[in-house]
């Protein structure tokens, strides 16, 4: 057998390593219910913020806690604590992604992904 | 309908550029159909050229018109109206011509199109003239059609940047425009701000000539299937490629650059997937050039050597689609919008793929099945659908004939390659390029997975990348260090490791010595598994890339005796060991100082959870951060942007501040994206203090009137002892107190007054009482208001419940009680300028080899 088979055979055997070990670890999306199932692992659960509820953000207190409550896709609200500062433009925001874990029946995220409003709506907006 | 009779528009500029980018597009169409008929009949030489400048100069004519538009605000035009307006400043006009889709597909055009000029220059008279030339005007064929915005059977093919307004399907029913003189109305929507900055004017130009650049190794190698020389490129297209491995390398360092000095990604490299799509065809530049220098030193890897060429551009064409289809979605923070264009982008990708493998393929009948089989797939996705299950079989397809191709075309090599020579241990370094390479696709692939195989796999988040790409890094910086100390073909094992072993000791004391205070004296008994498995490969990575340092600095000065005009291999080689190691020491030693004081945690979940992460900086207090103390003192709105000026004290022995320093980070209020956190960062010889503020007011307004003012009460309905919270004090209603009994009330009707005790403590324990009261008389009720001035609160006690036993307690606080505060993050990157040190030695170094490259070229010839 050569060297360069060997490699070759090294080579796919990394390939199929890193599927399979990333795939068992990786993220997936998915809703309050499903990440509650499972409170080891980290979930993406994208949502929208439910208005209904109130926000705390005391940076006097802690200035990396910021809890509010989220509806996810399927209709459910929980409770978030986000371990960061308060987004600017939270308000705003279209579509949330939250990136944690659940804990009991509140969602512990150490990262937010907010979708704004379009560019094209504004420019359209100048118009009128 | 009436015909409406627009005033002021300048439909001629229009016209102007829309003809030259028909003219581009039959021009290129010329020049590759007659280059590919001189490639047997020399005769179609001349037209080919003429066609080919004819195409050249109209992409001048578009980008000039364009210009011309944007300099001169015709904003009826809906590219000049998005991207530009009157108030902008004229420096940034480059950055409005590219920071739509449209203008940077022209950008891109007029790269391919500069560098096509000049390659054919290179090539005239030649046998490679004609083959070369027919595959890029073919591509030029395909990227001027992105600008066409015209309809072929309903499909939109390419966005044209001269529609007017009310041409444009986003605006075109918009009342405004509907008047005769609404261009006289008209005022641009303007340059996003966060763009406007040099490194806008910089960045894409440079990245696009990175990206067009992959484009020359491509043609080679297409043309040297069709006119099968599969040898005798590899030394006209080197300098090229060298060339492409310099500019996209700075491209991407570039990028990195301007996300750490003037975007809050708290780094300089993120793992983006627009990042790693720029980043992965560098890597298979890379890995290209040095198997063609194997291939040219030995005649080996001559497979290989075709197959980066191809790949490194068809890559560049996959990053195209996952930046600007829209498939990235929420996975990337600068995707650009998506221009309704997807579609087209996988069907020019699929098509050069296609291309690629049918001309690879040298027999009839395999080239024949291939084409029948692909149309036929084609025509049954088009009709029937099942496109996913198509595409994946088609692809699969197109792997297996490649490797067939493989095998029954490219001569097996004789002999193996021996273990001690240099061609061994570069086509491993380059292999394992590729294959992280590979694997930094498959992560930033992961949208593009989902929708084909309808699974829900989120991103990958940075620390992935880390643990994935660390290990090839340590094993690429050992290839690095030791590959040029051995000789092509075979060298003695004694001799070479002997002379590999001094640098290599060297390496593994200093290194060693730098880890323990690094790595393993504070963190590594804290950590768990997880955590010393990464601190080993981090004392790992840096050991090694200090030998490579350390051993190519060692091939330069004493083999190479120093010269420099020879070492552009070993100085880019050092250059980018040196990169290597300042990133990994920069980022695994990156420290947050910006800890805040409070312990509170919230939630059982440690590890991933840092709450320690911001600091709470209210205006006038001097806190302790890291090695300074820091001040919030004051704040500056200038334009759209607030400046947060923060000063940094070191203390005397004498207990009293020096003021060091002051940064100013600042919130860009941006109309278009919201408010946008720009750092402020410190620069010093050894380490880098990066700051950005993450939460803060960005309303200025500190008069002194406003000051005084109160703000707007709050409501609270309590019970005696009940709490209040206000900014600087609790405040606990502690009884209630009134004159009468309520028998003698309701018998006499006469004045009842209840008094509400309400005790202030604040924050230094102090108390005060205020007792604001409720009178009654005659259903006539009164509030008297009490105020505790020293805390600034002011109550009014307004109803009593007595069906429940509660009160109504309304409160307000003076203004200036709210003290201005923001919250910060600040890090220390140590040793960054190792990195940038080593991004410009990298960029000598292989500018150097691509002077020496052509200097032999022409001694050739």
């Amino acid at each position: 057998m050569k060297k360069i088979h060997i490699i070759g055979l090294l080579v796919i055997a990394i390939a199929i390593a890193v599927i399979l070990v990333s795939l068992k670890n990786t993220s997936t999306y998915a809703d309050f219910a499903e990440a509650a199932g499972n409170p080891d692992k980290e979930y993406h659960v994208v949502g929208k913020l439910d208005k209904s509820r109130e926000q705390v953000y005391t940076p006097q207190i802690n200035p990396d806690e910021f809890r509010f409550s989220m509806v996810d896709n399927k209709g459910n609200s929980r409770e978030v604590v986000l371990h960061k500062s308060k987004p600017q433009d939270f308000d705003k925001s279209e579509q949330i992604v939250l990136i944690g874990k659940m804990e009991g029946q509140t969602f512990h995220a150490n990262d937010i992904l907010m979708k704004c409003p379009s560019k094209y709506n504004d420019s359209k907006a100048q118009l009128n | 309908m009436n015909t409406i009779h627009y005033t002021g528009e300048h439909i001629w500029a229009g016209q102007t550029g829309h003809f030259f980018i028909v003219l581009t597009f039959v021009a290129a169409m010329l020049a590759c159909v007659s280059f590919w008929l001189a490639q047997r009949d020399p005769y179609y030489l001349k037209l080919a050229r003429t066609a080919y400048h004819i195409h050249g100069l109209s992409v001048i004519g578009i980008a000039a018109t364009l210009f011309f538009m944007l300099f001169n605000h015709f904003f009826e035009y809906q590219y000049v109206f998005q991207h530009s307006n009157r108030e902008m400043q004229m420096r940034y006009i480059f950055s409005c011509f590219w920071e739509g889709q449209e203008g940077s597909f022209l950008l891109w055009t007029f790269w391919n199109a500069v560098l096509g000029w000049l390659l054919r220059w290179q090539l005239r008279g030649g046998e490679w003239e004609a083959p070369v030339m027919t595959v890029i005007s073919l591509v030029q064929v395909f990227l001027a059609s992105m600008l066409l915005g015209i309809y072929v059977f309903g499909y939109k093919i390419g966005s044209n940047p001269f529609l007017l307004l009310r041409e444009h399907p986003d605006f075109s029913n918009i009342p405004v425009l509907q008047n005769p003189d609404y261009v006289s109305k008209l005022s641009g929507r303007g340059l996003n701000p966060l763009l406007m900055n040099y490194w806008m004017t910089i960045h894409p130009p440079t990245l696009f000539l990175g990206f067009a650049s992959t484009l020359i190794p491509f043609a080679f190698s297409i043309a040297a299937f069709w006119n099968q020389k599969y040898k005798d490129w590899q030394s006209l297209a080197l300098p090229w490629t060298y060339f492409g491995v310099l500019v996209l390398g700075i491209g991407i360092l570039m990028g990195g650059a301007w996300a750490y000095e003037a975007l809050s990604f708290g780094g300089f490299w993120a793992w983006d997937p627009v990042e790693n799509s720029s980043l992965v065809p560098w890597l298979v530049l890379v890995a290209a050039a040095h198997t063609m220098i194997i291939n040219k030193n030995k005649g080996s890897s001559l497979f290989t050597t075709h197959f980066l060429a191809i790949t490194a551009f068809l890559l560049v064409l996959y990053s195209t689609f996952l930046t600007r289809s829209g498939v990235l979605g929420n996975a990337s923070v600068h995707a650009f919008t998506d221009l309704g264009m997807t579609g087209q982008l996988v069907i020019y990708l699929l098509s050069f793929v296609f291309l690629s493998v049918s001309l690879l393929l040298r027999e009839t009948l395999f080239r024949t099945s291939y084409i029948l089989l692909s149309f036929l797939m084609l025509a049954y996705a088009g009709i029937y659908g099942e496109q996913k299950i198509l595409l994946m079989f088609w692809v699969g397809a197109s792997a297996i004939l490649t490797y067939v191709a493989y095998l029954r075309y490219f001569p097996r090599e004789r002999e193996e390659e021996h273990f001690y020579s240099r061609e061994f241990w570069m086509f491993l370094g380059s292999l394992l390029l590729i294959l992280s390479g590979m694997i930094i696709t498959y992560f930033t692939s992961i949208p593009v997975i989902n929708k084909l195989f309808g699974t829900e796999y989120a991103p990958p988040k940075i620390p992935v990348y880390n643990t994935w790409v660390i290990p090839f890094a340590i094993l690429i910086m050992l290839l690095v260090a030791v590959s040029q100390f051995l000789k092509y073909h075979k060298s003695s094992p004694g001799k070479f490791l002997r002379r590999v072993s001094y640098t290599f000791i060297l390496a593994l004391i200093f290194g060693t010595v730098a880890s323990v205070p690094l790595y393993f004296l504070n963190d590594f008994s804290g950590a768990d598994a997880d955590g010393k498995r990464e601190l080993i490969t981090y004392a790992l990575l840096l050991i090694c890339a200090l030998y490579a340092v350390l051993a190519n600095a060692d091939y330069w000065l004493v083999v190479l005796k120093g010269k420099v005009s020879k070492a552009g291999a070993s100085i880019a080689h050092l250059g980018f060991a040196l990169l290597v190691f300042g990133a990994l020491v920069s980022t695994s030693k990156k420290a947050t100082i910006s800890k805040n004081t409070s312990s509170r945690k919230v939630s059982g979940l440690s590890k991933d959870f840092d709450e320690n992460k911001s600091i709470l900086l209210t205006q006038g207090d001097t806190l302790p951060m890291g090695p300074y103390f820091v001040s919030y003192r004051s704040k500056r709105r200038e334009g759209i942007d607030v400046y947060f000026d923060v000063d940094y004290f070191t203390r005397r022995e004498d207990k009293s501040f020096e003021k060091l320093f002051t940064l100013a980070p600042h919130v860009q209020d941006n109309p278009r994206m919201g408010k946008a956190p720009e750092p402020d960062t410190k620069h010093y010889l050894n380490r880098d203090l990066y700051t950005h503020v993450t939460y803060a007011d960005l309303n200025v307004d500190t008069s002194k009137a406003s000051k005084d003012a109160y703000a707007s009460a709050k409501n609270f309905v309590g019970h005696p002892g009940d709490t209040i919270f206000a900014s600087n004090a609790l405040v606990i209603i502690d009884s209630l107190r009134s004159n009468l009994s309520e028998a003698e009330y309701k018998k006499n009707d006469s004045l009842l007054i209840v008094t509400a005790v309400l005790k202030c403590v604040d924050v230094r324990s102090q108390v005060y009482y205020a007792r604001p009261r409720f009178t009654i008389q005659k259903n006539v009720i009164v509030p008297l208001e009490d105020r505790v001035d020293a805390l600034g609160l002011k109550m009014v006690f307004w109803k009593i419940n007595p069906d429940e036993g509660s009160i109504e307690i309304s409160m307000s606080e003076k203004l200036s009680n709210n003290k201005d505060f923001i919250v910060m993050e600040a890090y220390i990157f140590p040793y960054i300028n190792i990195l940038w040190l080593g991004c410009l030695t990298m960029a000598f170094g292989t500018g150097v080899a691509i002077v020496e490259r052509i200097r032999k070229l022409i001694r050739k010839n």
